[in-house]
């Protein structure tokens, strides 16, 4: 294994660059996936049958605290890749466990919400609107649920065998993968809720 | 302790939380629809890169080209889809 130290120890090696690239692709592919979702959602939004309508369901006050848990989460995690590159494994396992508290504490309130909907009647199968905002927001939610176990595993990981190119590499690509969810967020935030609610 | 919160890294957070004030206040002032959206654009779009450029350290590397070329494609074919589809089903043209 060749080691390249100019570079820091996640693409250290040939094998761990074209891990971070390969991952890259993937996020492009789940951009695709969003955008099939977003299209469904603008294309059916207005199609609300007997239910409610965005404005009437969507509130400002969870989807607020949502945001900030998710955008501090993402602040976090990347204070979590700046501390690993200094070599600080403690401060890299605490920042990594609060971004996965937060990212926690994210789906506890997406989850209420969700309940919340079903309860005033407005079920993934009330109306097509219904339908396409429960399975966009699902989908993302679904995302934020495996991140959490893929974060846990990374964290044993580093704890067990330590800052080496590898496990560096899989902490520096679950960022990515952290940061990717949030900028998803940022859209669902703006052009889902707000506009929703405008 | 410093060291550990690089100045990058929170200023781009105190932007990120600047953005989203911004964007709030679509819903709690009295704007029109078109300006509204136009608003939530620009900064729905400026937080996409700033996650990208400041926590994603997409620019780093020397593959920097096919990551972003990657990245910005995707979004490319992204729009087309949306607003391929928004033509066809709700602006029926």
């Amino acid at each position: 294994m060749k080691l390249d130290h100019s570079q820091p120890l996640e693409y250290s090696t040939g094998q761990n660059n074209l891990n971070i690239f390969g991952f890259w692709i993937f996020l492009g592919a789940e951009i695709m996936l969003f955008a099939t979702l977003f299209t469904t959602y603008f294309t059916l939004e207005h199609r609300t049958g007997n239910g409610p309508t965005g404005a009437e369901i969507f509130e400002i006050t969870p989807v607020l605290i949502e945001t900030i848990l998710l955008l501090t989460s993402s602040f976090v995690i990347g204070l979590g890749i700046h501390a690993m590159r200094l070599g600080k494994i403690k401060a890299m396992i605490s920042f990594f466990s609060i971004t996965l508290l937060l990212g926690l504490g994210f789906l506890g309130f997406e989850i209420f919400e969700f309940v919340h909907y079903v309860h005033i009647g407005a079920g993934l199968q009330t109306s097509a609107f219904t339908a396409s905002l429960l399975t966009t927001l699902g989908t993302h939610g679904a995302h934020v649920t495996f991140g959490l176990f893929w974060g846990l595993a990374i964290i044993l990981q580093v704890k067990k065998r330590g800052l080496t190119p590898e496990t560096a590499n899989k902490s520096f690509i679950f960022s990515l993968y952290w940061h990717f969810l949030d900028v998803v967020w940022i859209f669902i935030f703006s052009f889902i809720y707000l506009k929703g609610m405008m | 302790m410093k060291e550990l919160f690089p100045a990058k890294q929170v200023m781009g957070f105190v932007f990120s939380l600047i953005l989203t004030a911004v964007a709030l206040a679509v819903y709690f002032l009295d704007m029109s629809f078109a300006i509204g959206l136009t608003v939530l654009v620009v900064t729905a779009f400026i937080q996409a890169l700033l996650q990208l450029v400041v926590f994603m350290h997409a620019g780093e590397t020397k593959d920097k080209w096919s990551i972003y070329g990657n990245v910005y494609f995707m979004i490319f074919i992204a729009l087309i889809t949306i607003f391929g589809t928004l033509f066809l089903f709700n602006w029926d043209m």
